[in-house]
């Protein structure tokens, strides 16, 4: 249950953002697509919207906000699993939820903001999918959307940064059939988070060999981590000399996306956006490094997997 | 000098991915950025044409990129299992590449998403 920006450009009422902060991290998420933009069926923009702001702080998106709930950090799937019971007007024990930070009578106002709604669309961020719980937040708040359908129309959309991550999962879906962490050790595409995840391999010493492209973990990934990287054979394809390349055997300079690269990006509602750069790059192209990469490789004799992990050239 | 305009230029900072810029770009820079957001005005005054950097390290040591290539290859090849990871910052028609070459190298291919 997602839709595009222009839906919500055109059709939500009510806007809630959950564990984000769009006025730093997505400064014109307000104006070009949620809040501010006159709509078909919002023609008065922000005064036909209602905004609701869920979070474990004050940031500066308050200042958006109709209204702001301030949770306890942690307890975000305690307020779901309310929210969800209370739309359907089951009982929620109101002791129990002091420990969420809110109260029975703003969950109870919450609910009643939610289902009368006539498009409401929840944002989740990064302070909802990263915190304890993780992914079963992720999947509680798609759960709450889903049963909000029940009433009137709601959708669920994650706010993603990081340039085209949203990419990423396109297309290892389209090529693999699994978003993201795919093992192609035995040949066949292999999913399991948790397993197959970067930082879960590098923390078990698992990989032998790493090319990283746009990216930087030598800065962003627990130390443990990145110190695997620093003892395997690793190359860093990027910009810039960056903290990985510093400590990898092969750096290759190439040109940025969108700046000296031409290409595609797909925005966080999964629509693909041609890029216009504007500067032509002395270097190459990460696309055209990694096809080189790609075809040295398959010069080379071929091998097959062995039974012990290893490989058996054939 | 002439300034090369592009109009709905898109910025991949966000996830907004912005397709609505107006850049003024000469050939070594862009010096103008009308409708970004402070982040993506940073973002694209951040990177120019400049030769700033060597075509290529081995070990801390300026190499061509075909050498680079080449060993890069090498050590994709001999392992039994390589990672690929990243792929954020890079264009789709990279990630169909990298995608690629994950399978032929036997690796595990992954992103962002993951964390
Ligand atoms: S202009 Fe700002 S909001 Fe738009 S994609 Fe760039 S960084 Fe994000």
């Amino acid at each position: 249950m997602s839709c595009t920006l222009g839906e919500v450009k055109n059709r939500a009422d009510l806007i809630i953002y959950w564990g984000g902060n769009p006025a730093e991290c997505h400064p014109r998420h307000f104006t070009k697509y949620s809040l501010m933009p006159k709509g078909k069926f919002v023609p008065n923009g922000r005064k036909d919207r209602t905004m609701v702001l869920v979070d474990i702080r004050e940031t500066p998106s308050v200042k958006a906000a109709d209204l702001f709930l301030q949770v306890r950090p942690g307890k975000d799937f305690e307020v779901v699993t309310a929210l969800r019971a209370l739309i359907k007007n089951q009982r929620v024990d109101k002791d129990r939820l002091v420990e969420t930070g809110l109260t029975f009578e703003q969950l109870q106002d919450f609910a009643g903001i939610l289902k009368k709604a006539r498009f409401g669309v929840l944002f989740f961020g990064m302070g909802l999918s990263m915190t304890r719980g993780k992914h079963m937040n992720s999947a509680s708040v798609l759960t709450l959307v889903a049963e909000l359908n029940a009433f009137t129309k709601f959708v669920a959309m994650p706010m993603r940064g990081h340039g085209n991550v949203t990419g990423s999962d396109m297309v290892i879906r389209w090529t693999t059939g699994y978003p993201f962490g795919v093992n192609l050790c035995r040949g066949y595409p292999r999913f399991n988070p948790g397993e197959f995840s970067t930082v879960d391999l590098l923390l078990r010493g698992d990989n032998d060999a790493a090319l990283i492209l746009g990216a930087d973990p030598g800065a962003t990934m627990p130390q443990p981590a990145i110190d695997h990287l620093a003892r395997i054979p690793t190359i860093v394809l990027d910009p810039k000399v960056t903290h990985t390349s510093q400590l990898a055997r092969v750096h290759i300079t190439t040109a940025a996306t969108g700046i000296s690269a031409p290409g595609t990006a797909y925005r966080m509602d999964e629509v693909p956006l041609p890029l216009r750069p504007p500067l032509k790059s002395p270097y190459p192209t990460d696309e055209e490094i990694v096809r080189r990469i790609r075809q040295a490789v398959q010069g080379k004799p071929p091998w097959l997997p062995n039974s012990n992990g290893k490989r058996r050239l054939v | 000098m002439e300034l090369n305009v592009v109009k709905n230029a898109t910025c991949t900072f966000c996830g907004c991915v912005c397709d609505d810029i107006e850049l003024h770009a000469n050939h070594e820079r862009i010096v103008k950025t009308k409708r970004a957001c402070i982040l993506g005005e940073a973002w694209f005054k951040h990177h120019t044409a400049e030769r700033l950097y060597p075509d290529a390290l081995i070990d801390g040591k300026p190499a061509s990129v075909d050498e680079a290539i080449e060993k890069a290859a090498e050590f994709l090849y001999r392992a039994d299992m390589p990672l690929v990871y990243g792929l954020s910052n890079v264009t789709c028609e990279t990630q169909r590449e990298a995608v690629h070459l994950a399978e032929i190298i036997g690796g595990v291919i992954d992103s962002h998403t993951s964390l």
